[in-house]
Parts: structure tokens; C-alpha cells; sequence
């Protein structure tokens, strides 16, 4: 049938608008810093954040799983992209699917048991934490604490080592454009549905027919793909190999983003992404020096002030600021 | 005799020490409402729970079209054709009316749009207002949300259906505004009913038979007008609720 893989591929006019607006504004962001060297970096680090808390947004968000893995999903796509440029000069273009491919592969792994003997919230929260120390202590068992630095390769587009962060910055959000197409595509889906379902009430989603412990599993391979290829592409921006990647920190903070921006609501998961990694950046440069460690204490303040004031997150914010426009 | 739709055969259910359902069988017939009926904790809710699959019965089998369905996961029950609602409403907070229904309608079809047709036809053959379709699950009443709980039901479009306690908490115009959309949707959707119920007028007035369950056994079974004077029946009563 002619039609039904582009009506696959299209999204609601409001949607494909509030995409191609935010696409626009991406594109023109390092031209607003005036392709400051320092200012690039950072608002690569921003879109970096925010691609993952989009990825997660799939498990955390519409499926209600509190993972805390994003980092060891990303650092597996980082390290084997990585690793195959470094030792064996495969271009990160093939590299990252194939570290998305081996994230899929821990994912199935690890969720299909936790799926199947129904261990859930705060259980799976730890069990995830759990994993990325794991993997830590797993890569470094073969790695030491030796790190390993990707060479400057030509040519620079085919092993993506350019000296200039702008490609970075626009490879990643590009990447967040992408991730963020696929959260609307899974919402509008009987996949989102389900993951809906699940989320709301486990037992009354599998009387309605759904294979609770299969469509988890979906959720949480489509979450490590993305978070896969994030790391495919953040590892050559920084080229350094390390067991450093496996952040258990880092998991912990993709989910807090996540929480803040509204569970299940994209547009709010990225804007906490922006606003608390831009914050994040903006005092460790401002009073870090002075107050070492204070923008922890930041996340911990504001997540406490949401979880007063507007426990629906930012989402509930961004669905006032809608209404109000189009009552306009 | 026909054969029956649905066969309970010796089934039994422990709770550690509690036995809930004690060597319990019935049949249910095509096109029928079965009336189970029986005091607080006889086990009728356990006995739905074995026969959807929430629980896996210890002993006896149920018997759906002539195939053994015990121990199955709930979501291939459904499949099978058998749908149930809930004693204490288990709602989608954060999914729409018209949403959860279409999650119901999405076990037959793959396609979302049409699984939002059939959910608007279902909520609109059980008479819920369309100005409701878009609260969520957080916003409505007590009498919606058991609609909903039936329609997302429907929606898996069964052959044989559980309500457990649907009229509980209902006023009576309520109850009886109920009663005639469940005979209503029996008519439509050639459907088997067992009603599972407290409320006395109800389920004797909706029921064309009734079981009567007491300490996880079938202590009864007839027509309405003759459980309702089996003295068994009676003084399995006495005590808790009058007949
Ligand atoms: N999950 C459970 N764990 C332990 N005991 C249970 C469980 N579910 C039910 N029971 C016990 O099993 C017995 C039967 O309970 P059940 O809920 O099936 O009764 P019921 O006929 O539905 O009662 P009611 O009319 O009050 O809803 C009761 O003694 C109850 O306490
Ligand atoms: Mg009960």
C-alpha cells in the first residue's frame, strides 16, 4: 500500500511544527554564541544531556521504569565506538550502530530476567544503579585505569575528529531532533499505549491483553539504541577512553531530569535537560571555585522545590503557557 | 444439555493457611447471566482471579470452549475471550476516557485509529457522555470509572465477561440505569455474564441463575426465586448481609 510507510514516518501538523521550530532555533544557537569556542562546548554538553533524558523518557517517562542505567547504555556505545576507531581505525559511522547493537544486547540481558521475576520501582532503580558500577568494574578488569585517546584521524568527516566543536554540537542535536521524532512516533503508537497502560497499573494493563514483561523489554531496547548512539557520537567529541564513562552519577541525574520535566512528557524532559545543565554549568563556573560541589546542592533544591510546587514537573508548566496561547 | 462456555472443575486456591476456594466447580452457559453470589470472603473474587489468570489454582482445571486454560498469564486469557472487571477500580490516573478504552480496543487491531473508532462506539453504546472522553482517569466518579473499567472491557471485545461488584457503590436510579446497559450490551455483543454482586435487587432482578458460594464451595444453585429460599443459602447469610 503507497502511503502507509509515510503516514508511518508523519506526525500531527502541531507536533512536525513545534519540531521544525525547535530544529530552527538548534541550527541558529551557535551562531547566537558567535561560535565561541567555550560557549559551543557548553551548549554541546546541553544538547548532550538532553539527548539522553529524551532516551530515557522512553523507559522513564512512558513506560514508568525508574532506570538508572542511562550512562551505562551510553558509555557502552561510547567505548565500543571507541575502541573500534582507536585499535582498529573503523570509521564511528559503522561503530556507533554497532555500539548501539552491544547497549540492545546488555539491555536484553539484564532486563529480561528483571521483567521477568517483576522486579520493579525502588528495586529497579538499585538493580540499574547496580549495573553501572558493574560495568564499570567489568571494563575496568580489562582496561586498568589506563585511558586511551582516539588519534587525530583524516579525513576528519569520516572519522568524525574535528577541531572544531560546532560539528559536535550540531551531530548531537541533530541526534536530539531525532530521538525526540521517535518519543512522538512511540506516544501515538499502540507501543505508547501500552507503555501507558503499563505505567498507570501493571495488572490491570495485562488483563487488557498486554504482554507487560515483552513490552518493557521493547522500551528498554529502543532507550539503549538511543542511548548507544548518544555515546557512539560523545566519544569522539571527547576521545578519551576511559572507565571514567561509566557514571553511575550521571544515571542518577538523566533520570532526576527526566522526573523534573513531568514523567512521560517530552517537551518537559528536554527543557529540564536545558535549564538544569545549562544551571549546572553556569555555577560551576560561577561560584564552583569558590563552593566546589554547590551545583549538586542545586539539583537536590530544585528537585525538592518541584516535587512541592509543580509535582506534574515542567510539562504541567509548559501545558498552562499552551493553553494561554491558544486561547489567545 | 449444551455444552458450556466456561467449566470450573474442583478448583482450589490457598492462601498460606486461608483455603479461598475450596473444590469449587460450575459451568456457564452461552448467552447467559450467572448471578455468583455469597457473603464477604466466600471467595469469588479468588475464583475470577484463577479464571483470568491472575492467580494459578492449586488444583482443578478451567475449561473455556472446550480448551484447558488454567495457569495461563491473564494477557493470553483475554486473548481467549475472557474479559473481567475490577472489585476495587484499578484506573489509568493519566490516560483519558476515550484513551483507556482505546488500549482495551488495541488487543484487536494494530492500528490506532481504529481502535479509537471502536472505543467511541463502545463508549457510546454505554451511554458516556462525549464531553467526558477527554477527562482523565484522575478527574471523574465512582459510576464512570466502573463504566470505563467495563468498556476498556468491551473494547477486547470478549465472549465472556466477569464483573466483579460493578453495581457497588451505585444509587439506585444508578443501579438500575446499569442493569439495562449490561442487558443491553449481552444483546450487541452476543456476550456471557457472570455478575458478581452484593446488592441483592440487582443481581437477582439482572441474573437468570444463580451460584451461591460460602467458605470456597458452591453451596447453591437455580433460579433466583428458589436460592433465594434454599435454607442453606439463608443461614450462610445469617449474620452478615439479609437477603
Ligand atoms: N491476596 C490474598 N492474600 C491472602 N489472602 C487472600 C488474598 N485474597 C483473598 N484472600 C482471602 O481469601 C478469602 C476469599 O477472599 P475473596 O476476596 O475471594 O472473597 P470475596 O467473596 O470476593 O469477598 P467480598 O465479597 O468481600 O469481595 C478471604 O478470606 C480473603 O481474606
Ligand atoms: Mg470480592
Amino acid at each position: 500500500m503507497p502511503g502507509t510507510l509515510s503516514k508511518k514516518l508523519a506526525l500531527t501538523k502541531e507536533r512536525l511544527y513545534s519540531l521544525v521550530g525547535l530544529a530552527i532555533v538548534l541550527a541558529l544557537v551557535p551562531v547566537f554564541l558567535g561560535f565561541n569556542f567555550y560557549y559551543v562546548l557548553l551548549a554541546t554538553n546541553v544538547m548532550l544531556a538532553a539527548s539522553l533524558v529524551a532516551a530515557w523518557n522512553i523507559i522513564g517517562g512512558y513506560a514508568g521504569q525508574l532506570d538508572l542505567a542511562a550512562s551505562a547504555y551510553m558509555a557502552l556505545g561510547a567505548v565500543i565506538t571507541g575502541h573500534l576507531l582507536a585499535s582498529f581505525g573503523l570509521t564511528p559511522w559503522i561503530g556507533m550502530f554497532i555500539g548501539a547493537a552491544v547497549a540492545v544486547g546488555v539491555a536484553v540481558l539484564v532486563g529480561y530476567p528483571t521483567f521477568r521475576f517483576g522486579i520493579k520501582e525502588v528495586w529497579y532503580a538499585l538493580l540499574t544503579s547496580a549495573l553501572v558500577v558493574i560495568m564499570m568494574r567489568i571494563y575496568y578488569l580489562i582496561y586498568g585505569s589506563f585511558e586511551t585517546y582516539i588519534p587525530h584521524m583524516e579525513p576528519e568527516w569520516l572519522y568524525l575528529t574535528f577541531r572544531r566543536y560546532e560539528v559536535y554540537y550540531y551531530m548531537l542535536a541533530t541526534m536530539l531532533v531525532i530521538i525526540i521524532w521517535v518519543n512522538l512516533k512511540i506516544k501515538d503508537s499502540k507501543l505508547g499505549y501500552y507503555l501507558a497502560a503499563i505505567r498507570e497499573d501493571e495488572l490491570a494493563a495485562e488483563a487488557l491483553g498486554i504482554d507487560v514483561r515483552r513490552y518493557k523489554l521493547y522500551a528498554l531496547m529502543i532507550y539503549a539504541a538511543l542511548a548507544g548512539l548518544v555515546g557512539g557520537i560523545y566519544i569522539t567529541l571527547t576521545g578519551i577512553l576511559s572507565f571514567r564513562l561509566f557514571d553511575p552519577w550521571l544515571g542518577i541525574v538523566t533520570a532526576v531530569m527526566g522526573i523534573v520535566g513531568g514523567l512521560g512528557s517530552i517537551g518537559g524532559a528536554v527543557l529540564a535537560a536545558v535549564i538544569l545543565r545549562s544551571l549546572e554549568e553556569y555555577l560551576r563556573g560561577a561560584i564552583g571555585a569558590t563552593y566546589p560541589g554547590s551545583h549538586l546542592l542545586v539539583y537536590g533544591l530544585i528537585l525538592i522545590l518541584v516535587g512541592v510546587l509543580k509535582p506534574e514537573g515542567l510539562a504541567s508548566l509548559l501545558d498552562y503557557l499552551k493553553k494561554k496561547i491558544i486561547r489567545r | 444439555m449444551p455444552e458450556p462456555l466456561l467449566r470450573v472443575e474442583d478448583v482450589v486456591k490457598r492462601f498460606g493457611g486461608i483455603i479461598a476456594v475450596n473444590h469449587m466447580s460450575m459451568e456457564v452457559y452461552e448467552n447467559e447471566i450467572l448471578g455468583l453470589i455469597g457473603p464477604n470472603g466466600a471467595g469469588k473474587t479468588t475464583l475470577f482471579n484463577c479464571i483470568t489468570g491472575v492467580y494459578k489454582p492449586e488444583e482443578g482445571r478451567i475449561i473455556f470452549q472446550n480448551e484447558d486454560i488454567t495457569g495461563l498469564p491473564p494477557h493470553v486469557i483475554i486473548q481467549k475471550g475472557i474479559a473481567r472487571t475490577w472489585q476495587k477500580v484499578r484506573p489509568f490516573k493519566k490516560l483519558t476516557v476515550l484513551e483507556a478504552v482505546t488500549v482495551g480496543a488495541l488487543l484487536r487491531t494494530p492500528d490506532v485509529d481504529e481502535a479509537r473508532e471502536t472505543a467511541k462506539e463502545i463508549l457510546e453504546f454505554i451511554g458516556i457522555e462525549k464531553s467526558r472522553w477527554n477527562r482523565l482517569g484522575s478527574e471523574i466518579t465512582l459510576i464512570e470509572h466502573k463504566l470505563v473499567d467495563l468498556a476498556r472491557a468491551l473494547a477486547t471485545r470478549p465472549k465472556l465477561i466477569l464483573l466483579d461488584e460493578v453495581a457497588a457503590g451505585l444509587r439506585p436510579h444508578e443501579m438500575d440505569e446499569l442493569a439495562k446497559v449490561l442487558l443491553k450490551v449481552r444483546e450487541e455483543y452476543k456476550l456471557t455474564l457472570i455478575v458478581v454482586e452484593h446488592v441483592m435487587r440487582f443481581v437477582m432482578g439482572l441474573s437468570e441463575r444463580i451460584v451461591v458460594m460460602h467458605e470456597g464451595k458452591k453451596i447453591a444453585e437455580g433460579r433466583p426465586e428458589e436460592v433465594a429460599n434454599n435454607p442453606r443459602v439463608v443461614e450462610a447469610y445469617l449474620g452478615t448481609k439479609p437477603l
